[in-house]
């Protein structure tokens, strides 16, 4: 049975790679440029975000070369996923060799077809991407949706790095509850991922950063409200990325998204630029029910088609070329369980003036069940600094109180602090573009040691306390 | 059989597919390219480049003064076609130069000599060479041709002369690190920076000030107070005196360098001052959210007062700023500017890219070009201010090899390796030296081992580095401690870190102007010497031996190597031991101790010596102290 299901499966896509006639109409800027794609009969947008299967029909990556399209794994049941290594030399996908396995990471050298498997796991693993210093990022399936998990990419180096990212094997990156899926590594070395905002609470596609050690995580820039997801940086350093309405982009000087005036349609995911600027996009025009292959010149009012198949969805395109290595990250997590938080000045915030003096800050976690814990308050000083100890890798959300307790604000969302980590936060939702003060926080005069909330405070609430330093 | 009729279908379709498939993909043709190899070919003699520095343009325009820092000479250049007309040797290392101004003298100080050249820019020859005050870094004459005024970097002053003669009349007080000096069109007033803060303890923030001098009367009339600003460079007046512009580093030394996001250990700023700004200062950052201009250098403000440009000499870049709009930006927005990362985005039109190190900056006459002279590529990019495009790269001649000196000097200098490129070396020791401030790194705790940075000249043999020793060399020190805790971000391959450390160990001590020649010693200095050397306190007791000055300060760099408890541990200490520090050139680099609790050599004794743990010193008088301090000054 498990083989005549696989086989309905894969056969319309066989038919439709043999038989279907792709429409390449236009050549990359050379036909030496490679590219590979994801392929599939149904795409569904932004399933990732709800733990779902992204191609539920199955998915084939196919390579185009000289404008036309061929498998690039053909004896795979299913792939996906593409990432081409900084040399080019290489490619990593997601794969199922058979219709019944899960995804997992797999590697194929461009030249020689040389397979292997990179990472094993139980779960599907998906949406691999390629971190400098031999690490691979990649999406692990969980009960509670998708995870950022990372771990070796299996290559010797041939270099030992000063100060690794971390030590060797499997590494989970991301610790909120919502499903965490990476969309690109930057060229700063850190992963772009799309969560959900608030992040592990929300319902709305968002982008975050993290270092590829998991720690400080963030959101990209935090004029929340639309759904964005699909994030690509550019060589310029911008990041674009899709919502709702179109594209749009993060650009280095701006705390905002700035729209793309593209053609109207509808796109989908990731994008990919080729040397000379163009980019490839996967776009959906009515009539046409799938997602096909074009190439735009941003600043122009037409695209071209590179490849549409009548009854595939082609999204997640990639360049086979060299590219530039993302700058590897050096570790500076300490050998602790916990985490140490530093606010300057809590009572900033985009989200404006307070309603009242902050005197405490409430720290929860969140329970197995999603249940907000109190782990217990700290007292917040005149100058709106506070430190505290968190648990790391786990969930947590800070309020501010007034004297009497009262929230007065409360933080959007759930992020996390690794182990070891030691952060510092401007304020309280100041957004990346808000930097620090030069002084030294009130807080640091009084003590060095951050008032210790990793254990369950028994009381929780029951004692409103005044403003002040301990 | 009908299970097993299906499976055979299913078969043949993948045999299809698969077959297919196979062969279109044996017969793809993969285009990868392999990816060039890096060609180092640094080679380790001793090359002297010309290092261009600033430049000028002669009162008729036709000529190119270009200040060569390395070779010590004033390099003459066609202007319009950057053709090579003329070398004059001045002073050793030259640090500024200007015009008299009708353009018939060319003064230049140079740093390391402590003396001026004065050319005759019609025969192109040294007329005069006069000896001014401690590292002279810039110069210039009044318009009345009264007052010749001359910036010292070490005497933390501004010495007038009388231009004619090169006789000094009087010294005028400016801030620590006097460097860069600007005239108001109308020529009554004289403008001066300054590279190293004013002293102040820790946690106070960082004070610098712009000293305003009435050049009639010679005399300084503001101070104009810029507050946590440590590090001020070049300043430049638009043309209808209203609106005076220096570049400056935002140091975030006292908050914990947790990490580099977000401004987290500098920010690279501009203070705008004068009537265009209401008569206040009004700090304008350069940065943007994910990249930084790192370290403003040079500014120049075009005829038309319609462009600034600034280099920024970590990241490579001059900075274009559309000064209207800076304005209205200014106007129509409350300040402080300075937090807001994205600010930038409102008046920045683009960033340039140019060579090594870009440091002085040049409007021609017309407005029509900028130029930059990058530093360590022995090049002048030129900028055509139409298009804000590189026009052309004049190409100084030079060795043609890079020698290992020098590729150290570019990595010392350079912000690539860090975190968004926010950083170098230089940040901290400027012009290879230190930065007057004490940081809160982020590995012992927050608010805790608060650490005061030290000079880097003449470092060979004094090591272990860090105030803890903690680190054995100087490859430990640059490599995996600065890329976990500094760069955030990968460092250096090996050659690289061993051209750096190659590079630093190079750097010589300044000049020490407390020095007589010969080594000669005034009497205060003697005595001084006598009291660093005793064995026996003013009271008759022996002093045990690790309680004597010399013991622990010992050797031809003043150090033993080694930790100890002089009693200077604080609460938020961690430890009660620490290196003792190398005295070289400790005259110039305040505040002392470990934590820069001490604002003076004296305070070392008189408040942060109790127990006499810091040597036998309380026996001593006011006067024994003073002569121990000069004596000191001469190490």
């Amino acid at each position: 049975m498990r083989r005549l299901r696989a086989c309905f499966t894969i056969l319309p896509f066989a038919v439709g790679l043999l038989f279907a006639a792709p429409r390449p109409t236009v050549p990359l800027e050379s036909a030496s440029v490679d590219v590979i794609v994801t392929a599939a009969p149904e795409y569904i947008p932004q399933a990732e975000l709800r733990g779902q299967e992204r191609f539920p029909k199955g998915a084939h990556l196919l390579l185009i070369h000289q404008g036309k399209a061929e498998p690039l794994v053909p004896e795979f049941a299913a792939s996906a996923d593409a990432n081409v290594y900084f040399d080019g030399s290489r490619v990593i996908f997601a794969g199922k060799q058979k219709l019944g396995d899960p995804w997992q990471i797999w590697e194929l050298t461009l030249k020689g077809h040389s397979l292997r498997k990179v990472v094993t796991t139980t779960a599907d693993a998906e949406r691999p991407l390629y971190l400098p210093a031999g690490r691979v990022v990649y999406a692990l399936h969980t009960a509670g949706g998708f995870r950022l998990d990372s771990n070796d990419d299996g290559h010797p180096l041939s270099y030992v790095p000063l100060n690794p990212t971390t030590e060797p094997g499997e590494l989970r990156l991301a610790y909120t509850r919502g499903s965490a899926f990476p969309d690109d590594v930057l060229q700063d070395g850190r992963i772009l991922f799309e969560s959900d905002y608030p992040l592990g609470d929300g319902r709305t596609a968002e982008m975050y950063l993290v270092y590829p050690d998991g720690s400080g995580v963030e959101s990209y820039r935090c004029d929340h409200g639309v759904s964005r997801w699909g994030g690509t940086q550019l060589s310029s350093g911008d990041v674009v990325f899709t919502q709702v309405t179109g594209l749009a982009r993060f650009t280095s000087p701006l705390a905002h998204a700035v729209r793309v005036p593209a053609p109207p349609a509808r796109y989908a995911g990731s994008i990919a630029e080729t040397a000379s600027g163009d980019w490839l996009l996967s776009v959906r025009t009515a009539p046409n029910p799938h997602y096909a292959l074009k190439l735009w010149k941003p600043g122009t009012a037409s695209m071209e088609t590179v490849l549409a198949e009548r009854a595939q969805d082609l999204v997640e395109p990639v360049l086979v070329a060299p590219r530039p290595t993302p700058t590897r990250f050096p570790s500076g997590l300490h050998p602790w369980s916990y985490a140490n938080l530093l606010a300057l000045d809590a009572r900033l915030s985009r989200d404006g003036v307070l309603s009242g003096i902050p005197a405490r800050i409430r720290l929860e976690t969140q329970n197995d069940a999603g249940k907000a814990v109190t782990m217990g308050t700290a007292p917040v000083e005149k100058d709106g600094s506070f430190f505290i100890k968190v648990p790391g890798d786990t969930p947590i959300r800070i309020s501010l109180l007034d004297a009497q307790g009262h929230v007065l604000r409360q933080e959007h969302g759930w992020f996390w602090s690794r182990g070891g980590e030691q952060r510092i936060c401007v304020g309280c939702h100041t957004g990346p573009e808000r930097s620090s003060d030069n002084r030294v926080p009130e807080v640091l005069t009084h003590t060095t040691t951050p008032v210790d909330l990793t254990r369950v405070e028994s009381t929780q609430l029951a004692r409103p306390t005044a403003a002040g330093g301990q | 059989m009908r299970k097993a009729s299906h499976s055979s279908i299913a078969a043949f379709g993948a045999c299809i597919l698969g077959v297919t498939s196979v062969a279109i993909v044996v017969v793809a043709l993969w285009t990868a390219k392999p990816v060039a190899a890096v060609v180092t070919g640094r080679v380790g003699e001793r090359l002297i480049y010309p290092s261009p520095l600033e430049m000028l343009q002669s009162a008729d325009g036709k000529q190119l003064f270009v200040l060569c820092n390395e070779s010590d000479e004033v390099r003459v250049l066609d202007a319009t076609t950057g053709a090579a007309m003329k070398s004059i040797q001045v002073g050793h290392v030259p640090r500024g130069f200007s015009l008299s101004p009708d353009g018939s003298r060319l003064f230049v100080t140079n740093s390391w000599d402590d003396t001026l050249s004065v050319i005759d820019t019609a025969s192109l020859q040294v007329i005069a060479t006069w000896h001014v005050g401690a590292e002279p870094s810039s110069v210039l004459e009044d318009h009345a041709r009264r007052y010749l005024f001359v910036a010292n970097r070490i005497s933390n002053d501004v010495a007038v002369l009388n231009p004619q003669t090169g006789a000094e009349i009087k010294r005028l007080s400016a801030g620590r690190g006097a460097s860069y000096m600007a005239l108001s069109p109308d020529g009554r007033k004289l403008f001066v920076t300054h590279v190293y803060p004013n002293p102040s303890a820790y946690p106070k923030q960082p004070a610098s000030e712009i000293t305003v001098i009435d050049t009639q009367r010679a005399a300084v009339v503001d101070r104009m107070q810029l507050h946590s600003i440590a590090g001020v460079f070049h300043l430049a007046i638009s043309e209808d005196g209203r609106l005076g512009v220096a570049a400056e580093l935002h140091p975030k030394n006292l908050v914990p360098l947790a990490h580099l996001e977000h401004g987290g250990a500098f920010e690279d700023t501009l203070m705008l001052f004068g009537a265009d700004v209401g008569n206040q200062t009004v700090e304008v950052p350069l940065d943007e959210l994910e990249r930084y201009a790192a370290r403003p250098f040079g500014v120049a403000i075009t005829p038309d007062k319609s462009r600034l440009y600034v280099s920024n000499s970590g990241s490579e870049i001059v900075t274009v700023i559309d000064l209207p709009r800076l304005l209205r930006y200014i106007h129509l927005h409350r300040a402080p500017f300075v937090q807001d990362l994205s600010a930038s985005s409102n008046y920045v039109i683009t960033r340039i890219h140019v060579g090594h190190d870009p440091r002085g900056l040049l409007v021609t006459r017309d407005g029509s070009k900028v130029m930059v002279a990058n530093r360590l590529e022995d090049t002048i990019s030129v900028i055509d201010t139409r298009t804000n495009r590189l026009s052309s790269t004049i190409q100084l001649a030079g060795p043609a090899k890079l020698s290992v000196l020098r590729y150290g000097e570019q990595t010392f200098y350079t912000a690539r390796y860090s975190f968004q490129g926010q950083i170098g070396c230089a940040n901290c020791h400027i012009d290879s030296t230190f930065d007057g401030l004490e940081w809160d790194l982020e590995p012992d705790g927050f608010g805790r081992d608060i650490v005061d940075n030290r000079l880097i000249e003449d470092l060979k043999g004094t090591e272990p580095y860090k105030w803890n020793g903690g680190n054995p060399n100087l490859p430990t020190e640059c490599g995996p401690r600065t890329e976990k805790y500094f760069w955030r971000s990968a460092n250096y391959d090996d050659l690289t870190l061993a051209d750096l450390v190659t590079y630093m160990l190079s750097l010589p001590p300044r000049p020490n102007r407390w020095k007589l020649p010969g080594y000669e010693l005034t009497p205060a200095q003697a005595r001084g010497k006598v009291i660093f050397e005793r064995t026996v306190d003013n009271f008759g007791n022996p002093i045990p031996l690790q309680n004597r000055c010399s013991y622990c300060h010992s050797g031809p760099k003043g150090t033993d190597q080694k930790s100890f408890d002089v009693g200077t541990r604080k609460p938020t200490d961690d430890m009660s031991r620490f290196d003792t520090p190398q005295l070289t050139n400790i005259a110039l680099t305040a505040p002392y101790l470990h934590d820069g609790s001490a604002a003076t050599l004296e305070e070392i004794w008189t408040v942060f010596n109790p127990d006499d743990k810091h040597g036998r010193t309380n026996d001593l008088t006011k006067d024994e102290l003073n002569d121990l301090i000069e004596y000191l000054r001469t190490r």
